[in-house]
This record gives structure tokens, sequence and C-alpha cells, in this order.
């Protein structure tokens, strides 16, 4: 029983319960309420395909984060990592002059760089010093953020942007549309993919085996001989890198080209959907859609409930809050925090 | 010259108040074995608090009583999450941090109608550097406590090995909780001077991770009161010489230089963990 | 010498998921006497020790104390960093004013050490002390609240024979001033030689209640485990070859194929060091070669199963492969066939009680998790098997079943390296017995020689 109520299943029912809640509150019915919301987010083509997109910008920083989880280490930087994948994705797309697949192909690899050096910086000072992964990946978010900031509005700055991006990518360059008329690119179907290759990789292969070990007994693993050094930044390098192709998706399928908004949070409602999805890749794929409806439908519940849009914040929270009362990692290093 | 220096000495004190309160509210929960990832929501709540009161009875004092009364109550609620439900602390931390922001960005609209910052509101205008040597004065008073009464012997024990403290006839939830109640009334204490001290208003973000900074200084001050306050004065001292050169040297833009106390923090950070020893249960529930 | 009762325990019951630790258990201790609880590892006198002590609470029964009851704790519950006049007087600081009165609290835990003949530094880190004095600090602690009843659990565990005795000497000296004092233990012998009465515990229940003048070792022992002892594997000859050499500035080790040396000493002599060095998980200065001829080098069965050896959550199977990945590796994956075989074969040669293999390993009997850990490390027939403390904490049976796996890898010619702190163990088992004392080894004695075990108990409290 508490193990379904703190389970996936559990943090959904939870999740609309205080949905409803906050509706009442704001004094309108749960009914209407829902109804806005899941017409806004699955009521036609159009609705169905930005659902898609929140899902699939969601899928792969949660995937990222579920990672790290599995390997003991908190990674709460899926933003920053996110960020540094878009932001190189979008420089060097606005700069090539190649065969459009090899300029896409490019860009995912670039993100995928991008976003793995900036896991990679919090693993090796994790594994070289001890430095606490939670703390320095959250402050690499606020460094991304000030990095990105200063280069679109300097050297990579659009010609004729007006805000703070790069320029537009060209559009043989656009990642190829996965629902027509839709902005939904097959971004997602990478997403997908990167999350079955995910499962399979912690159920059954060696390297899964051993991050499992770390992060569930950590110094059974030590004891086991597996360098738990080398894998936490191999881990946090990887998890970074999931979420740095997320973000090269958003420019390559979505917004085609680099703006320091691109993401509304998506590195930390990431945390949420790990967590819900318990940690499971496959499971996450739901979740992220679950979360993904929030997100595009959250603007149509607004307008019709009064709710708005930022008290989801609040909900992802409680979850995470009663999620926490499960335990995701045996016990800690000394001295990390 | 002596102006930059002087304003550059001025704006680190400034800079820095609010990260004292925040690392001395971190400090007093871990020592009891209590992580405090929640210090940032913390602080956000603080400052919301004491801006939409200082609205309310046009009093920033009775903003700023308000904002430590809600760093209590959120203090309470990691308090009873760690010690009653032993939950996953830092799981439970960055969820109170989710909520502390949500709600604060969802007061702005409620309240003020206006997403993103509130509108002036009364401020406690030069008073503000009262609080600023009462973050001096805590440190010292922190430090006094911890090393030399009773409680403060019962603090340190119960973050080394609970087990022991209860062996000796001492309750350790109830004593870890009063420790998290009073790290939320000091981080909330720092944000309502970020709010009402620095400025006079609320604006999503504004807390921009001090929090963790927080955190960090912890860590460098080898979670001693004084320790952290001084390294709460060297970020804030980062901070500060950003502000200060700004607009001074033209192949750094400001945006990048923006990143100057996180990358402070990061280096601090690789820098000293491997020297130092955390309080033996910080984080395991007991 | 005894006196009214001070501790009377009536119906005392209390189950924990799966089990009743503590069925229906009467006791009554009376002042002045010295008091043996001894059973076989779960049954259940520890639960019973905490509940007289109030530490735990029983789900029925009534506890009737005639003043405080003290517990000395096995694992010793201190706060290692602080002092030991702090760790005396936590929670009953002296004050000045709102300080502590540090001046006070030092000259009162001196008067307290000096009135119980125990020497102490009060102002020592109690960290920085060897385990022996971190029990005094304990011992003081409980002391300092003038307790009716004193509850010692498994005391004489990590100290050496000698302290054994000076130990032993207090409690005596605290019973005749009318404490009454209750040992938990498994050491026999001093239940002989100190307690006045003994209560025998089996599966939660008190078998038997004996008096110390009237009874053998041999009774007792066959009271707790409710037969005749196990029998363990007979030692066969064996061709020695050299297997496991150790050149450290301060030790010198070498280990053949085909023998068991053991390494006697009290915990916190630089044991773990040395297991770690030969596992590898260390660096030192110096050599450590291992010549294991066409055998896999090395099978460990670390000291504390819970958090060395197994990952608690996980099933059983998986628990039989980590350490074991690379062999198991089949290209990126593991051969899970083959684990599951590995995990089938266990479980029928060790006998280990488990629902399903899926299960999770938490689930299973301390003695069950321990038959997985020397499964798991003399699987693939290691050339050189290191075991530390390889019996510790489990019933007799699952104890005498390790122990003749183990004897019979000797008999296969692995070299066995057996580090315990229980010298019973080190004499039934080892061919060669080293005394380790302050990291080096300080003598060799040949276990079949008479008089070895005195010899032993002076090297390990630090004679030359």
């Amino acid at each position: 029983m508490r193990r379904w109520l703190t389970g996936p299943v559990g943090a959904m029912v939870l999740v609309l319960a205080l949905m409803s809640l906050a509706m009442i509150v704001a004094g309108t019915s749960p009914v209407d309420g829902f109804r806005a919301l899941i017409v806004g987010a699955l009521g036609g083509r159009n609705e169905i395909g930005e659902t898609l997109v929140a899902t699939s910008a969601l899928l792969f920083p949660s995937l990222g984060v579920a990672l790290a989880f599995r390997a003991g280490l908190f990674n709460i930087g899926a933003e920053g990592q996110l960020l540094i994948g878009a932001l190189l994705a979008g420089a060097a797309g606005a700069q090539m002059h190649n065969a459009p697949w090899i300029a896409i192909v490019t860009m995912l690899v670039l993100g995928a760089i991008g976003g793995g050096v900036w896991g990679a910086i919090a693993g090796f000072m994790r594994a070289r010093f001890g430095a606490s992964e939670i703390i320095s990946t959250l402050m690499l978010n606020f460094v991304a953020a000030d990095f990105a900031l200063a280069l679109v509005n300097g050297p990579l700055k659009g010609p004729l942007a007006t805000g703070a991006e790069t320029a537009w990518l060209v559009p043989q360059y656009w990642m190829p549309t996965l629902l027509p008329q839709t902005r939904l690119s097959i971004g997602i179907l990478i997403a997908i993919a990167i999350a079955i290759v995910l499962q399979w990789v912690l159920s059954r292969t060696v390297f899964g085996f051993e991050l499992r070990a770390c992060g569930d007994a950590p110094e059974a693993a030590r004891r086991s001989g597996i360098n738990i050094g080398r894998l936490t930044w191999i881990a946090l390098s990887l998890s970074g890198a999931i979420a740095g192709v997320g973000g090269a998706t958003i420019v390559a399928g979505e917004l085609h080209r680099f703006n320091t908004q691109l993401s509304p949070g998506y590195g930390f409602t990431a945390i949420a959907v790990a967590l819900v999805g318990d940690l499971q890749p496959l499971w996450i794929c739901v979740a992220a859609f679950g979360f993904g409806i929030l997100e595009s439908g959250g603007l149509a519940m607004q307008a019709a409930a009064q709710v708005p849009k930022d008290a989801i914040h609040v909900i992802e929270g409680l979850i995470i809050l009663v999620l926490a009362a499960r335990r995701y990692v045996a016990t800690r290093a000394e001295g990390t925090v | 010259m002596s102006g930059i220096f002087g304003a550059l000495i001025v704006l680190t004190l400034i800079k820095a108040t609010p990260l004292i309160y925040a690392a001395l509210g971190g400090v007093i929960s871990e020592r009891s074995g209590v992580v405090n990832i929640a210090l940032e929501g913390m602080m956000a709540t603080g400052a919301f608090t004491a801006v939409i009161v200082s609205y309310a009875s046009h009093s920033a004092l009775a903003g700023l009583l308000a904002a430590v009364l809600a760093g209590a109550l959120v203090g309470l609620v990691l308090a009873i999450a760690a010690t009653r439900f032993k939950v996953d602390q830092i799981v439970a931390g960055m969820g109170i941090n989710l909520i502390c922001s949500g709600a604060a960005a969802y007061g702005l609209v409620l309240i003020f109608n206006q997403p993103g910052a509130s509108a002036q509101v009364p401020a406690l205008g030069r008073q503000y550097w009262l609080l600023v040597l009462l973050a001096f004065a805590l440190a010292v008073a922190l430090q006094w406590v911890l090393q030399r009464t009773p409680w403060g012997l019962r603090v340190r024990a119960c973050g080394e090995n609970p087990r022991a403290a209860a062996a000796a006839g001492i309750d350790p939830l109830a004593l870890r909780m009063w420790a998290v109640t009073y790290s939320g009334m000091l981080a909330a204490l720092g944000g309502a001077f970020l709010s009402i001290g620095e400025l006079n208003l609320y604006s999503d973000g504004m807390t921009a991770g001090r929090g963790f900074i927080a955190l960090a200084a912890v860590i460098f001050g080898r979670w001693n009161p004084l320790g952290a306050a001084g390294a709460a004065l060297v970020f804030g001292f980062f901070e500060a010489l950003q502000y200060v050169l700004q607009g001074r040297i033209a192949w750094l833009p400001a945006d990048a230089m923006q990143a100057l106390p996180y990358l402070a923090a990061l280096f601090a950070l690789a820098g000293i963990t491997g020297r130092v020893r955390a309080p033996a249960s910080d984080g395991v529930p007991y | 010498m005894t006196g009214s009762a001070a501790l009377e325990l009536r119906g005392i019951r209390k189950a924990y998921p799966g089990i009743v630790a503590v069925d229906d258990v009467d006791l009554t201790l009376y002042a002045g006497e010295i008091h043996a609880l001894v059973g076989e590892n779960g049954a259940g006198k520890s639960t019973l020790a905490g509940i007289a002590a109030g530490e735990r609470a029983a789900d029925a029964g009534t506890v009737t104390a005639a003043g405080t009851v003290g517990l000395v704790h096995q694992h010793f519950e201190l706060v290692q960093r602080l002092r030991v006049w702090e760790n005396v007087l936590l929670g009953r600081e002296p004050r000045k004013g709102m300080e502590i009165d540090a001046a006070a609290a030092r000259a009162h835990v001196l008067d307290l050490a000096q009135r119980n003949g125990l020497q102490i530094e009060p102002d020592a880190a109690v960290e920085s002390l060897p385990v022996g004095v971190q029990q005094r600090v304990e011992l003081l602690r409980e002391l300092d609240r003038n307790p009716a009843v004193l509850l010692l659990d498994e005391p004489t565990a990590a100290l050496a024979p000698a302290e054994i005795a000076s130990f032993f000497a207090t409690i005596v000296q605290l019973a005749q001033r009318g404490t009454a004092v209750l040992i938990v233990t498994h050491k026999l012998q001093e239940v002989i030689d100190y307690a006045t009465r003994i209560t025998v515990m089996r599966h939660g229940r008190v078998v038997e209640r004996m008096r110390t003048g009237e009874t053998t070792v041999d009774a007792i022992a066959r009271a707790m485990v409710g037969g005749e002892l196990p029998v363990v594997a007979q030692r066969r000859p064996t061709q020695p070859r050299p297997c496991l050499r150790v050149r450290m500035p301060e030790l010198t080790l070498d280990v053949n194929g085909g023998e068991i040396v053991g390494i006697a000493g009290v915990e916190g002599n630089g044991q773990t060091a040395l297991v770690d060095v030969i596992a590898g998980l260390a660096n030192a200065e110096g050599i450590v070669e291992i010549d294991a001829g066409d055998r896999p080098n090395l099978g460990i069965i670390p000291q504390d199963r819970q958090t060395e050896a197994l990952v608690m959550t996980w099933p059983v199977v998986d628990n039989v492969i980590l350490g074991r990945q690379s062999i198991l590796r089949h290209g990126a994956t593991i051969d899970r066939a083959r684990a599951i075989a590995d995990a089938q074969q266990i479980e029928k040669q060790y006998d280990v009680r488990a629902a399903s293999l899926k299960t999770p390993i938490r689930a299973l009997s301390g003695g069950n998790q321990q038959k997985v850990v020397v499964g798991r490390a003399l699987i693939d027939d290691p050339a050189l098997i290191v075991a530390y403390n390889p019996t510790r904490g489990i019933d007799v049976g699952a104890a005498a079943l390790v122990q003749s796996r183990l004897i019979e890898a000797r008999n296969r010619g692995a070299a066995v390296l057996l580090v315990s702190f229980e010298l019973d163990e080190i004499f039934a088992l080892a061919d060669r017995i080293l005394v380790m004392y302050r990291g080096g080894i300080v003598g060799e004695i040949d276990a079949r020689d008479d008089g070895a075990r005195a010899e032993v108990g002076r090297l390990m409290a630090g004679a030359r």
C-alpha cells in the first residue's frame, strides 16, 4: 500500500487531487478546470502537437536526471546542461553551410557535447575533489545562463534579432516535422529511443549494473572493485549530454534559433518527472506525457479556471516532497553537502 | 580610486548580509544533522512575505517579522518531513524550493495582479544597516551557542551521532525540529533583507541561487558560524566586485561578469571539500 | 551478597515483521548479582536488553526497575568528535550562567573515574581513543546516573584478554556495591568465571535458567543451540605453495596455498587497512603480490555484510553478481543465465533459506545473508581468500557451515587469510597465527603449541 501510494500511480492521483483543490480554492469546479486542461492539451491536432512538443522537451532532461539519480548523484543542473547544448547547437546551426543532414546531426552532437561537458565539470569536481554535485550543478545553471546571455547579446546575436537570440536556422536545417501542420519534430522519437536504450543499459549491461550499485550501496560497490570516481563523472557527463541533446532538438526542431528564454524551467520540472516515473526510463516517458499535458494545457486552464500557471510549480514541488518519503540513495558519502 | 574602494567595501557588506543569514541557517540545520537544500526557498519565502506584509500594513518592520515567521513555517515543514517522515532530505529540500518559488510567483499574480514583480512597498530605508550589524552579531552569538552552551553541545551531538545523544537522554528528533525551524527563520531574514532592505519589491528569481551559495559558504566555513560568515563575506565580495567592475572592463560583457559569484562558489567548493569533514550524521534520518 | 529485586521483566514480547524477537520472557535481576544472558545470535538477547533499558518499547509485558537502568552498547553509542567529558555528561551538563561549566565537568568526570577505578583523560577526543578506552567512556556515562541496574551488551567483544580481567574487576566491584549487572555475551568461559546466575534464550524464549556452580561451558552451549553442536569440516594435509606475499615497512606477511593464516588482534589495530591494501582498495608503501597460478586472484568476505558486501535492496541473484561483473560479462551485458545458475549453486551448497532468488536480500536472516557473501567469494575458486570476521553476528549453524567451507577451500589448495576479533575462531581454523598490534605484526604462533592462547593474549595487549 505504502509503495503504491508513493509510486508513480499514487503520484498521478496526488497531482489530480491537488489540482482539484487548487481549482476549488480559486472558485472553479474541477470538472470545468480539467475540461479546459484536457481540451487545451489534447483538443485538436495543434493542441496535441504542442503537448508532445512539451513532452519531448521534458523527456530529455528527465532521462538525464534519472540516469544521475540511479547512480546516486543529484543532478539539479539539467536546466543549464540543456541551455548549453541548445546554445552550441544554435550557434553552429546559424553558421553552417553543409548538407542538411550533416548540419542536423552536427547540431545534435554539439548539443550532446555541450550538455555533456557541463555535466562533466560537476562530475570531475565530485570525483576529484568530492565537491557536492548538488551545489555545483546548480551553480553551473547560473553560469550557463549568464554566459549564454553574454554571447547572444554579443558575438552570437543574430543580425536581425531584437531580443537575446541567435540568427535563425535556414529552413533546410530544420529537423523534419513528425506531425504535419504542428511544431512537433522527430526530436520526440530520439527521446523515446534514448529512453529505450537507457532502460536496456540500466537493466542488462555491466555498466548499468555498476551504476545502480553506486547509487544503491556505494561502499559495497567500491569494495566490489567498481571505480566510483570514474563512474561519477561518466554518469554526470551522460546525464548532461542527454539534457544537452534535448536542448539541441528544441533549437533544431521547434524554435529554429537559440533564445535564452527557450526553457521555462524544463530542467527543474524534470526532477518531478523523473521521480514520478520512479527513475525507470519507460515510466518516465509516461510521466513526461502527463507533465506535457500540464505544460500545454496549463495556459488554457489558466484562462478558464483562473488558476495561474505558476501554481503548477507548487504542485510539482508538493509531488517531489511527497515522493521524498521513498529512499533514492542508500547512504550518501560523508561530507558531500 | 578610493571612491571605488569604499564603494566596494560598502557593497560587499550589503551583498554578504543575506548570505550570512542563510549560511548561519545552514550551519545550525546541518550541525543538528539535517541537510538544508531548502535555504533557497526559505529565502524566497522571506523575501516575498516581507513584501506582501509591508504592502498590506505599510510597515516594513511588520514585514520583517512576518518574514521570520513564514521562514519558521517553511523550516517546520522541512523539519517535520525530515524527522517525522524520515524523507530523503535532499529530495524534500528540492521540493520545498519549487513550492516556495512557485507560491511566490502565484502570489504575485493573486495579490499584485501582475507576473514577475510586485509593486513597490515600504522598505526599511537606512535601518537596514542594523540588519547588517545583526548578521555579524548573530554569527558571533551562534558560535558561542554552539561551542559553549548545553544546547549547542546537544545540537553537535545530534549531528554527529543521534543515537548516542538518545542514549544520553536527549530527544534528537525534537532537537532537530527546533534547529531546522531556526534555520528557516534565519534564511527568511536574509531573504527579507534582499526584498525590503536592499530594495523595495519582490521579483521572481530574486534570490538567484543565494541559498546554494550559502550552502557552499557553510562548507567553506567548515560548519562553524564564524567560518560560514567569513565565507559569505568572500562570496559577497565577488558579487560586489561584479557590480563595481561593470562597464570598467570593456572586453568583458556585463552578463558574463554576473557569473562571478557562482564561479567563486564553484572554485571554493572544489578547493575546500576534500579538506573538511561534515557532521557525521548530516543528512541521515534518525 | 544478593538483595532485593532491582529489575523485573514480566511477559515481555516484541515482534518485528516476520519474526518474534522476544516471546513471553520473564527475568528478575537482584541487587548485587552478576547475571549472564546467553544465547545464539538472533535469540533475542540484545532486543530484550534494549527493552529493559527503555530504549525500545515492548509489544506486551511490564518492566519494573528499582532505579535507573544503564546500558553499555555492543557498538558504543558515543559521539566520536566530542571530548570524553562532553560524552559522559551529555544531557546533564553542569552550568555556570548560560554556559557549560567545563572546569566543573572535567573535575566531575575525573572524580567519577577514580571512584570506579578507571583511568581516563577527560579532554581527549573520543575518536582518538582505542576501542577499549572508548568502552570506559560509555561505561562512565552510564555510571554517572547511579544506575540500579547496569546492562552490558557483549562488553568484552572489543577487549584484549588482559583488558577483560580489569574490566571485570570494575564490574565485580560495582556489584559488590549493590548494582544489579546483566551481561549479554556469547563468551561462555567469562560467564562461568564471573556470573552467578545464567539465563539461556533461544528463538526469543527463555529455555533454561542455571547457576554457574552447577553447570559447564558445554552444557550452556548445548542449551543455547538446543542440541549437539554442529561439526566443522576436517583439515586435510596439503601441499603448500607460495600465494600471497606482503612486504610493508611495519608488516611482513606470507600466506601459502593450502593453509589458513589467522590474524589475531583487538579491533582497531590496523586489520582493516591490511585487508584494504591486499584487496587493492588502498595504497600503501610496499609490495603486495598474489601468485594465483591459473585461478582467479582473490575472493573477499568483507567485515560488514550490510554496508560493505551486499546491496540490501537487491535480489539475491544480483548480489551474487556484484564483484564478479568481469567474470559474468558477456559483451556489454551480464550473463544472467549463468548468474542464476551460480546463485542456485550457492543456495544449494550453503543451504541458503530464501523465499526465492528474486527476494531482496534484506529479507533474509543475517546468517543466510552471510552464506551468500561467502558463497560468492568462493564460487570462482580463487587462489586467495580474505575472510574478515566471517562468522560475526550469525547463528552457530551458519557459522559452522561458513567455517567448514573455508576449511574445504584450504583443503583444495586455496590460501586463506582469516582476520578475526574472536580468538576462538582463530584457534578453531588457523594453521598459523599472527598477532596484529598498532598496525604491525608483533608475533607468530603455531596454533598447536601448548600455551599458544596465553601467548596470543599477551601479544594482543602489546607485550613484546
